[in-house]
């Protein structure tokens, strides 16, 4: 209350210049975590500066402190990025300038250039995130920015604020007719020119490495990496939900690579495929790699507008580009399938390489088992499964935090900690295999996801990222093995997931009822992937989807910008008739009135303007004497009829008569 | 002139004479206009940035943004228009005013509709003294629109303009309405006049006139009652005056002074080479008699009017000064 009276009290000035602050406070508060500390720190400076010297009506710094701080913006930004051009560069630049601005708060045209950059400023905040979240604090800053340009145009007195919000809010309700035509119907075009491909920073995700202990920190990230919705809302058994990225079949003896793809060679997977496909679409979150996730085994690549997606020889799916934004495409899947050449071949020397001297344990592991009479001469799946039987019998385990490994990784997990988890358990398999001349590599991608009860999606989080080996066997070619379902069969298919520590606010719901936070966080996800899907999703597909239902044959770009354009001329036509109609609005007494009068008028009489239906008749007796009789009467009833108290004619009655009379010429 | 400023002002006149002058003017369609100010193209501009960024980024929540701040300003457009349309004004008397002193026109707006109207700006057209006002829902608000008229004369009310950026700023609003009135406009009168002229005397008493110059301004006209005086030299209205505040005092008039001096403001004794600076001095002069409260008379560029005093007789004066050639 004491603030709302204090507020009262300030100058208009002071008022509006404190409101428009506190708004460009909302538009950057949500990118503060993608800024340099300088930034920030300036920014907070020069606005609470403002502010006071606004609530003290002292006057505004010279030029000069612009000048010099534009320039240490300017010298910082460089500093920082080694560059003033780039996007984000650009992003500083335009956050600094906004608020380097409202200390040249001077003139109109000042204020304007503030909207106009708070208007940029706040698409900005899209580069790092277009969340819901995001979305609805940009909301309550576009109706802030709006409230204080309307305010700005209302020049007299003290206006509440009050009242150019409700203007604004009306504004942007009506606009949101406007707005849903032009979103569903703008063409979505590719980039018009080369956007710097900034490398998006902070998005956790497999990569094309894997150096031993990497995917430790994604398996405690919550984080959503795509959501997958099954043809018929039925998904295979969870454990044969096996989301293949990328396949990594070189090692050094610490890190696993995936080789580039010149070196993968150019021949076909040449993959044999069983059973019915299982069909299924795709919504992937922005990675930034090139990559796209696909249940093991598509034999068609995903159609996606824009994208050229190919097959690697090793069954990964690779785009073109990387992909930068939420991306939806649909695939098919053969869930019993087999890869690659079924005799041994010299591509396969590849996967049987080990870095000379690494790993001597396993090296000498393998030469046993080779020498093992129970062993002797057998096939590949002996070897494969007196491996995972050691696996399971050899007291090994699954744990998130083995501790730093040694140089030589296998040997330490074999013979002396025997724990880790998915890819420590992979990485020893496929040493070991690669020991006994057995061609094996390591796949990563995701393994199980959860299904969200409220919208059917499944969701592949972070957390369920899984490194397992696929063997190569004569006659049948790559095998999928994971070994890490022997350590821990609850890791895979599970729905027991290795949660990660929850916050505080997370923990104490928790606390009270595991199953309300569990319903809360699947409600609030359903209502995220509706978002992604409506909203963040709807591409050129979607349109062009759209103009199929409404009855186009074989839609294009072209229809679409044509609907566009009538449903364009169709709204200025309803605004154009509306205008019309509130014309006819006009008091129908006053229209009569009127239409007497011109009748009156092009018989000669003249009249003074606004003359009163009294006063017309006088006029008219006295113009036209006898003839104007008729006339007379009839211009008294009308004035009854407005004025009496109980008038004796309606209006309908006296238009009747109106067309009937015998008007004087 | 350049030709360029000749056509516009030809463009300009034919505009001008295409609106029928008139007193009150309702606002509607057909003369409400509307072009995008500068800030209205700026705000193009950002648009359009937003769009190009929105397609080079991929950012369908910037899509969102940018088509939503287009359809508030589509909207803003059509509020922007009806701020104006449906507005009625009218335009009280002018009163007459004296030229290159500040004056104001006063018009009334009536808002019909049952929601306010906001920033609506009046001024004479080019002169850019803007009065701004707020018409409350179906209400009427008085606004007075500043001015200085220039030249004396009978002039028509210069044509005045109301606008209104109201809501966003992109557009202008704007009409252009040409009063039917017309507007006296008296001449400025001397900041500093000399005293007022001598009396005359009446024809054929050349005497009195020297011994009168001396006391020149000091017309009374009007001195207590003497016995003797005849019952028709009394002023009857002073004596009514007089009694009703207790007094039975009478008063006469002047017969020696009034039958041998007259005051005549001639243009001819003026003094000054200008017709408009003699013009000037002679409108001091009949506001000095009249705040004097004496009797007299006017001689300008062949108009005569005969001496007497009071507020119509003013009036009269000025509006002979006003509109002598």
């Amino acid at each position: 209350m004491r603030m709302t009276a204090w507020v009262g009290a300030l100058p208009r000035d002071a008022r509006d210049t404190l409101f428009l602050l506190g708004v460009i406070g909302i538009v950057l508060l949500p990118q503060v975590p993608e800024l340099p500390w300088w930034c920030i720190l300036l920014t907070t400076i020069v606005l609470v500066w403002r502010g006071t010297l606004a609530v003290q009506s002292k006057p505004l710094p010279s030029r000069w402190w612009l000048v010099a701080l534009l320039a240490v913006a300017l010298a910082a930004t460089f500093a920082t990025y080694r560059t003033v051009l780039g996007r984000e560069a650009g992003v500083t630049l335009v956050v600094v300038l906004l608020a380097l601005k409202t200390l040249e708060l001077r003139a109109r045209r000042d204020a304007f250039v503030i909207f106009f950059l708070g208007f940029f400023a706040m698409l900005t905040n899209f580069f790092s995130s277009q969340s819901l979240l995001t979305a609805v604090a940009m909301l309550v800053a576009l109706l802030g920015l709006l409230t204080a340009l309307v305010n700005a145009h209302m020049p007299v007195g003290r206006p509440p604020l009050a009242q150019a919000a409700r203007t604004a809010g009306w504004m942007a309700l009506l606009g949101a007719p406007i707005m849903l035509a032009l979103f569903m119907l703008f063409p979505r075009m590719a980039p018009l020119w080369g956007t710097p491909n900034d490398e998006m920073t902070g998005r956790s995700g497999l990569s094309n490495t894997m150096r031993v202990g990497s995917i430790a920190s994604l398996a405690l990230d919550d984080g959503i990496a795509a959501r997958v919705k099954f043809d018929g809302g039925v998904a295979p058994p969870q454990r044969q939900l096996y989301f293949r990225g990328p396949v990594l079949s070189d090692f050094d003896g610490r890190e696993w690579t995936a080789p580039p793809p010149w070196e993968r060679g150019f021949l076909s997977a040449d993959l044999r495929v069983q059973g019915e496909p299982v069909g299924y679409e795709v919504t992937l979150e922005p990675s930034n790699r090139p990559w796209l996730l696909a249940l093991d085994a598509p034999v068609k690549p995903p159609q996606i507008p824009g994208l050229r997606v190919m097959a690697t020889p090793d069954l990964q799916w690779v785009a073109n580009r990387a992909i930068g934004d939420l991306l939806r495409y649909r695939a098919e899947s053969y869930p019993q399938f087999q890869s690659g050449p079924l005799r041994r071949t010299g591509a396969l020397q590849r996967y049987v390489a080990l870095p000379p001297g690494s790993n001597p344990r396993t090296v000498a592991m393998a030469a046993q088992m080779k020498a093992d009479p129970a062993l002797a001469d057998a096939a590949t799946p002996a070897y494969v499964q007196a491996a995972l039987d050691r696996l399971r019998t050899g007291g090994y385990s699954y744990t998130l935090e083995p501790g730093l490994y040694g140089n030589e990784t296998a040997d330490e997990f074999w013979f002396e900690r025997k724990a880790g988890f998915c890819e420590h358990i992979a990485s020893a398999f496929v040493v070991l295999m690669r020991a006994l001349d057995i061609p094996a590599r390591i796949v990563t991608g995701y393994q199980g996801g959860e299904l969200n009860g409220v919208d059917g999606y499944w969701v592949l989080r972070q957390a369920d990222a899984h490194a397992w080996a696929e063997v190569w066997e004569a006659g049948k070619g790559w095998t999928r093995v994971d070994p890490t379902a022997s350590v821990s069969p609850g890791r895979i298919g599970a729905f027991q997931r290795l949660a990660a520590p929850p916050g505080l606010f997370a923990g104490a719901i928790g606390t009270m009822s595991p199953t309300l936070a569990q319903n809360l966080r699947a409600a609030w996800e359903a209502v995220n992937n509706g978002w992604n899907q409506w909203v963040l999703n709807y591409t050129q597909s979607r349109q062009l989807d759209l103009l199929k239902n409404i009855g186009f044959e074989a839609p294009s770009l072209q229809d679409l910008a044509t609907v566009l354009l009538w449903v364009l001329i169709a709204a200025s036509l309803a605004g154009a008739g509306w205008t019309l109609w509130e014309r006819s609005r006009h008091d129908p007494w006053l229209r009569l009135l009127g239409r007497a009068r011109h009748r009156l008028e092009k018989a000669g009489l003249s009249l003074p303007e606004a003359a009163p239906p009294r006063q017309i008749a006088t006029q008219a007796m006295a113009h036209f004497g006898a003839a104007g009789q008729p006339v007379h009467d009839w211009l008294l009833r009308l004035e009854a009829q407005r004025y009496a108290k109980t008038p004796e004619a309606g209006l309908p009655a006296l238009r009747a008569e109106f067309r009937k009379m015998a008007w004087p010429r | 002139m350049n030709p360029l400023a000749a056509t516009r002002r030809r463009i300009d006149g034919w505009f001008l004479s295409r609106r029928p002058p008139s007193d009150t003017l309702a606002l509607t369609q057909r003369n409400v206009y509307i072009v995008p100010t500068p800030a209205g193209w700026m705000l193009a501009a950002t648009l359009l940035v937003l769009l190009v960024a929105s397609i080079n980024y991929q950012l369908n929540l910037g899509y969102l943004l940018t088509f939503m701040l287009a359809g508030c300003v589509a909207v803003g457009m059509h509020v922007s228009h009806a701020t104006l349309r449906g507005l009625s004004m009218h335009l009280m008397p002018p009163e007459p005013q004296y030229a290159g002193s500040a004056a104001v026109f006063r018009v009334v707006l009536h808002n019909a509709r049952r929601s306010a109207r906001y920033g609506i700006g009046l001024a004479v057209r080019g002169s850019g003294h803007w009065a701004w006002c707020d018409v409350p829902a179906q209400g009427s608000e008085t606004v007075e629109i500043a001015f200085q008229p220039a030249r004396r004369g009978l002039h028509a009310v210069p044509p005045l303009t109301a606008e209104t950026r109201f809501p966003l700023g992109a557009f202008r609003v704007w009409t252009v309405w040409r009063p039917a009135s017309s507007l006296l406009v008296y001449p400025a009168p001397e900041p500093h006049p000399p005293a007022l002229p001598a009396g005359e005397p009446l024809a054929g008493d050349a005497s009195a006139s020297v011994a009168r110059a001396a006391s020149a301004g000091e017309y009374d006209g009007v001195r207590a009652y003497r016995r003797g005086d005849p019952l028709k030299l009394v002023v009857w209205k002073k004596a009514a005056r007089a009694q009703a505040a207790g007094s039975d005092e009478l008063f006469s008039r002047d017969t020696q002074q009034a039958q041998r001096q007259q005051l005549w403001l001639d243009a001819q004794t003026a003094g000054l080479p200008d017709l408009e600076a003699r013009i000037s001095r002679l409108c001091a002069w009949v506001l000095m008699a009249d705040r004097l409260g004496v009797d007299y008379g006017l001689r300008v560029a062949g108009q005569q009017v005969p001496p007497a005093q009071g507020e119509a007789h003013r009036r009269r004066c000025l509006e002979v000064l006003a509109t002598c050639a």
